[in-house]
């Protein structure tokens, strides 16, 4: 290998990014482009320097790791250093990313490396999609409380409980607040799975927060709309009218 | 709530079958010992009984009265008891008297009776009195003492609750592993921190692991638990995390409720530093006050961010514990405003339950 592999770093605390530089320092051909102490310089420095292979943190405030990974569009070598996660646990048993228990031993570390190493030397394609990935992270059963997406290459933590509705649009899901409207891609079931009860399925293509409901209009013979609180009306199909009169009975 | 009126019908018949089992009583004595025609009797022991009856309900209903109106003298008490004894006997006996001399005026034999009666009457009177009052103290005692027993059997209840979410929380996983992930870190950089750390760090478990019974702890003692769990989460955050202890020497010795100051403390780093990328500072301020000692806790914290973890050790459990162990309600404030998190707390200094 002649060219230099490039690593950032991505962790909040300082401690625990100067342990991983001075493991580092034995790879001759390794070289740490940037340290971030937080996703939003994650995201930023990954654009930048399209780095070979990233150590991430998982908690860390206002975006996690995983919610890191959801916004970036390059397929990545990830190594996640995590102190415990039982979630996360689950997941990494299926998947080809490695993982760096806190506090892990130089011996650990190096194989966690030197895997990665092989991977790139056999120019094998990089573990999957980082935002697959990141769905994979999300266990059965969790509710989200906030979703991240990126606008105009800003990035936008919505939490839930603003969310009026969500639209499909082919690959994308169309997520709408009073303040606008922000592409998140993703398939509806996920959010259908993901998002708190107050969240119905009305339409093969929204997926409507009764919060935001004012009432259900009868339109034509057997055929309903929602209408929301601000005035923006919804088609609900015979199942969606079902649900809804289920919950609110 | 048909339980409390079913209760209310339950003592009313009880009331009712002591009342005819001393009506029984007296008409025995009359009619037995004292050869009295049968219907006197009868109509003596119903009219004192009745009466009395009627006297003894509003005794025990002023009985509190009668025993507060100076609470804190033995002898005042007893004199009150003395004084009310003597005026209900007296007046119990005359107006027995003045129902039954108008009923039965015209027999002499029982008109002499009565009159010869009247002082044992009254000396009975008070009899009834002292019973009725031992029957009032017994289940007065023994209520509060059930009382007493069920509030101390909450509070514990309260306390090992906290203990438990506080010990889930600083075993906590992140705040445990991520501490020696940054030991690890240190013994490259800098091995005197190291020890340092490890040395706070096992101080800080060894005090949280510790059995601790007591209700109370010295405040000296909980701020410098807090200052080592504080001095540890400050070498993992540097300088995002600042923190200023301000305690009034004077109040350092006082007494405060085990594990209120430490959840909440705990709280705030959870919510604050874990939660913000700005550097957020934590005040401290404790002062002696003329009856408590006034703790106030505040910080900044990022108004944007929207927590993905849920409620550390309940804010709830806090003010339940202050409201059994004080019985007061206004004991800890929460406020918040733009971006600055407020908890104050009030901590009585003399009137604390034993």
């Amino acid at each position: 290998m002649n060219k230099k592999l490039k690593v950032i770093i991505i962790d909040d605390e300082k401690l625990a990014r100067d342990l991983i530089r001075s493991f580092l320092s034995n790879y001759e051909n390794m070289e740490v482009v940037a340290e971030c102490e937080n996703g939003f310089e994650g995201i930023k420095s990954i654009n930048e320097h399209k780095p070979d292979l990233i150590f991430l943190d998982i908690q860390m405030p206002k975006l996690n790791g995983f919610e890191m990974l959801e916004l970036i569009d390059e397929n990545l070598n990830i190594i996640f250093s995590t102190a415990y996660d039982q979630y996360a646990l689950k997941a990494f048993e299926v998947n080809a990313v490695d993982y760096l228990l806190k506090p892990f031993s130089r011996e650990r570390f190096d194989e966690a490396v030197k895997r990665v190493i092989e991977r790139i030397e056999k120019a094998e394609s990089t573990s999957t999609n980082p935002k697959e990935l990141a769905n994979n992270f999300v266990t059965k059963d969790e509710i989200l409380k906030r979703i991240v997406v990126k606008k105009n290459q800003k990035i936008e933590i919505i939490p839930v409980d603003q969310i009026q509705y969500l639209e499909a649009q082919d690959d994308y899901v169309k997520i709408v607040t009073k303040d606008g409207s922000s592409l998140k891609q993703n398939r509806m079931k996920f959010f259908e799975e993901h998002l708190p009860d107050s969240f119905v399925r009305i339409h093969r293509s929204y997926l409507v927060n009764l919060n935001f409901v004012k009432q259900i209009d009868l339109i034509a013979k057997d055929s309903h709309a929602v209408l929301l609180k601000d005035g923006k009306q919804l088609p609900v199909s015979k199942s969606g009218y079902a649900k809804l009169r289920e919950m609110i009975r | 709530m048909p339980n409390t009126s079913i209760r209310k019908t339950t003592t009313i018949i009880y009331y009712i079958i002591i009342w005819m089992a001393v009506f029984f009583n007296h008409f025995i004595i009359l009619y037995h010992f004292f050869s009295s025609d049968i219907y006197i009797a009868i109509v003596d022991s119903l009219v004192y009984n009745f009466v009395y009856s009627l006297i003894a309900f509003g005794i025990w209903h002023s009985i509190e009265y009668i025993i507060n109106i100076d609470k804190n003298s033995k002898e005042k008490i007893i004199q009150n008891h003395a004084i009310t004894a003597l005026i209900t006997s007296v007046l119990w006996a005359y107006s027995g008297y003045f129902i039954l001399s108008s009923l039965y005026n015209y027999n002499e034999t029982y008109m002499e009776f009565l009159d010869s009666s009247i002082k044992w009457r009254i000396y009975a009177g008070i009899i009834y009195y002292s019973i009725l009052i031992a029957v009032y103290y017994v289940i007065f005692y023994y209520s509060s003492y059930r009382d007493e027993q069920e509030k101390e059997h909450r509070m514990k209840a309260l306390v090992k609750e906290a203990e438990l979410k506080s010990l889930k929380y600083q075993i906590n996983p992140h705040f445990i592993f991520n501490s020696l992930n940054s030991i690890s870190s240190l013994t490259i950089s800098n091995p005197q921190k190291a020890r340092d750390m490890s040395i706070n760090l096992s101080n800080f478990l060894r005090k949280t692991l510790a059995d601790n019974e007591n209700q109370k702890i010295k405040l000296k003692e909980e701020i410098d638990n807090i200052k080592l769990y504080l001095e540890i989460e400050k070498v993992r955050f540097g300088e995002r995390l600042e923190f200023v202890i301000n305690v009034d020497e004077n109040c350092e010795d006082y007494e405060i409720p085990n594990m209120i100051l430490q959840p909440i403390v705990e709280n705030t780093i959870k919510h604050g530093v874990y939660e913000s990328i700005d550097k957020v500072t934590i005040n401290f301020v404790c002062k002696l006050e003329e009856e408590f000692i006034s703790i106030l806790i505040t910080n900044n914290f990022d108004p944007a961010s929207v927590s993905e973890i849920g409620e550390g050790i309940g804010l709830q459990n806090i003010r339940d514990r202050l409201k059994l162990m004080y019985n007061s309600e206004d004991l800890i404030s929460i406020g918040k405003n733009a971006d600055i998190f407020k908890v104050s707390l009030k901590i009585p200094i003399n009137k604390t339950v034993d």
